[in-house]
């Protein structure tokens, strides 16, 4: 196992209380995986990726739990510790990454800079051809190398961040919404190629988005997080063609299907609740449609769907049995 | 839609926009970049008409030129029969009060110095409509129809105390208070989360009936023009290259480019055997000439004599179904994708 995380709890100081972004979520990694974190905006999703890389803003904490990287709790590191793991173990592609090149330095440079920075052993020369190989695999040609950011559309910015993440290595990449602004096909280019050179460098990454529709195609395992806890997981498989909290299944019915019978979309109505005091029940009981009186008193429990697919409803199962008796 | 075939409530004729590069310190002058060329366009009263095409295709141009925040350099714009070019003086005020935009970010079309009250009533101000209790229920009934109900929970707020859902519900509702005829939405869910954009898609779709109202939806998603839209134009580089009802373009596209955009489009769940088109090129053709077709230089299925040299012209291949491509190739792929296959907007 890669990445193990256990029980994760972070929150952030604010002016109206302490606010838990993320509370006791647990799941795991295995090496040459991908896992895909979705959730509407404020569901903690990017808190634990910053989390992950300690890279919390001064008025965020974790407050709990455990983050086992290959055996060791990168919480629990110093941040020299720290320094020695970012970027040449894990990775992080932000959100908005293309924005993070240097207007004032020419691509290739700053990305060999990145290389040397972290690998002060290798030569000048050494590096320029490193970074001229991670061009090739990310797809921009070798005569746009010397080009400066601007010069670049917004897909091959992309694809240069990409190739610094690359850089040295990495065991784990955390990848925030790393598509977001990408017309489609740019889209479908980068996530396709972001799968190859995870297949050929044996890679794990964490993908982050908002959006089910990016991660679904890229990710072994999906996670799907609301109000700060994560509510469902499990291989892709089972999270999409058997969904089981109530939450997963209202956000496949907000998103459009192409087959001959136009669906009618049902946004889930409501509003998240306040994460300052979150409510002591299940979170989406107040826009769950098969909420009962048990829902609002006390916490639910995760339950165990198979092996690998678990989501936190009480209720989940209940509906199970009677699609079982039906058929 | 078919009743108002004969007269098109707002008529585009071969409109041509293009704007100049800033010159450089040194540089000699600015090149020019075609915007829209020779883009005709009829829609249609009670439509809602979808407007499908990637960043820099000129779909935002399109409805900046519509409510007149932008002039074309050539050809004619008609809302009703009237020409909307030309317009000056309380005619063009008469028009500003019929059609209406929605912005693509709510974080910037809003003024954050505005609470909703100010931010809708605004409009009616301006116009002098009605006294101020009327202008305060004429308020209250947008918001409630936006979805920002109950109003009176919204109407002090300003803009930083709101979600981007609610902010562009605000913008919605702005864009309703005076009635329009004609809405142009551009891209209005964009930066939103998948519930909240089909929220605001139900919010559009309730709005047409309600104001008896026509849309222009610019959007870069074919799935959500599928969704929300009677007929669908695609656009690339200020070409048409394709026009026909949702349905048809969906299930039936003909122009390599509208075949790439379907193959892109990211899906999940259970989507069994999918229809692959394959029509973009791996690696784009570098020296092409300025004459060819505007996509040609990403076809795979490009004639290279013929595509290379001219720009084909939009012709009816099925009944309504405009195609723009010399040898369209008619045969559909293979595939019937499951039904419960969702796709990303």
């Amino acid at each position: 196992m890669l990445l193990e995380v256990e029980n994760l709890s972070v929150g952030y100081q604010t002016k109206k209380g302490f606010l838990k972004a993320v509370e006791e979520v647990s799941f795991t990694l295995e090496k040459g995986k991908s896992l895909g974190l979705v959730g509407e905006s404020g569901c903690g999703k990017t808190t634990i990726g910053m989390a992950l890389m300690g890279l919390l803003p001064p008025n965020g904490a974790v407050t709990g739990g455990r983050v086992m990287f290959e055996g060791h709790d990168l919480l629990k590191m110093s941040e020299r510790e720290l320094r020695g793991i970012r970027w040449r173990k894990i990775a992080m592609i932000f959100q908005a990454a293309m924005n993070a090149l240097n207007p004032v330095h020419r691509v290739d440079d700053q990305i060999a800079e990145a290389i040397l920075t972290h690998n002060p052993q290798i030569s000048k020369e050494e590096a320029v051809k490193q970074v001229e190989e991670l061009f090739e695999l990310v797809g921009i040609p070798k005569t746009r190398m010397r080009d400066y950011p601007h010069q670049y559309s917004g897909g091959m910015k992309q694809r240069a961040i990409i190739a610094m993440a690359l850089a040295c290595r990495p065991k784990l990449i955390i990848a925030d919404e790393p598509t977001t602004a990408l017309d489609v096909i740019v889209q479908h280019q980068i996530l396709q190629e972001t799968k190859n050179l995870q297949k050929e460098f044996n890679i794990s990454i964490i993908f982050i988005s908002h959006d089910i529709s990016i991660v679904a195609d890229v990710c072994h395992h999906i996670g799907i997080m609301y109000a700060g806890q994560l509510v469902e997981y499990g291989r892709r498989e089972e999270v999409f063609n058997n969904p089981m909290h109530y939450y997963t299944k209202a956000l496949l019915s907000s998103y459009p299907t192409l087959s001959r019978e136009k669906k009618q979309l049902l946004p889930i109505p409501g509003d998240a609740p306040n994460l300052v005091e979150p409510p002591p029940g299940c979170r989406f009981c107040d826009r769950c449609s098969a909420s009962g009186a048990t829902c609002k008193t006390g916490p639910p429990e995760w339950v165990e769907i198979t092996p690998t697919h678990r989501a936190l409803c009480d209720r989940c199962l209940e509906d199970c049995g009677e699609r079982k008796h039906k058929s | 839609m078919a009743e108002g075939r004969h007269n098109p409530l707002l008529e585009l004729r071969d409109i041509r926009k293009t704007y100049r590069t800033r010159r450089s310190l040194f540089g000699s002058g600015g090149r020019e970049v075609v915007a829209l060329n020779s883009v005709s366009l009829e829609i249609y009263h009670g439509e809602i008409f979808g407007l499908v095409g990637e960043s820099g295709s000129g779909k935002t141009t399109v409805g900046r030129l519509i409510v007149r925040l932008e002039d074309p350099e050539q050809g004619s714009i008609r809302l009703e029969g009237v020409e909307v070019t030309k317009l000056r003086g309380k005619a063009l005020r008469d028009f500003r009060r019929k059609v209406q935009m929605i912005f693509q970010d709510p974080y910037q079309s809003l003024n954050p110095q505005l609470s909703v009250f100010d931010t809708v009533s605004e409009p009616l101000t301006v116009h002098r409509i009605g006294n101020s209790s009327q202008r305060e229920e004429q308020v209250r009934k947008a918001l409630t129809a936006a979805g920002l109900s109950p109003p009176e929970d919204y109407v002090f707020r300003y803009p930083h105390q709101l979600s981007g859902g609610q902010r562009q519900r605000v913008a919605i509702a702005r864009a309703m208070v005076l009635k329009p005829s004609f809405i142009v939405a551009d891209e209005p869910t964009s930066m939103l989360d998948a519930s909240i954009s089909a929220q605001i898609f139900n919010i559009l779709i309730e709005m047409r009936e309600k104001l008896d109202a026509t849309l222009l939806f610019i959007t870069h998603s074919l799935a959500a023009a599928r969704y929300l839209c009677d007929r669908i134009a695609v656009i690339y580089k200020g070409n048409l290259m394709e026009i026909g009802s949702a349905d048809e373009i969906i299930q039936n596209p003909i122009h390599p480019y509208t075949r790439a955009l379907l193959d892109a489009l990211p899906r999940f769940g259970d989507c069994g055997e999918m229809k692959y088109y394959g029509t973009l090129l791996g690696r784009e053709r570098e020296y092409v000439e300025p004459s060819a077709c505007p996509f040609f230089p990403r076809c795979r299925p490009a004639d290279e004599t013929k595509c290379s040299r001219d720009k084909p012209l939009l012709k009816e291949i099925f009944p309504s179904h405009f195609v723009a491509c010399f040898e369209p190739d008619l045969k559909q792929a293979e595939g019937s994708g499951g039904d419960t296959c969702f796709y990303g907007t």
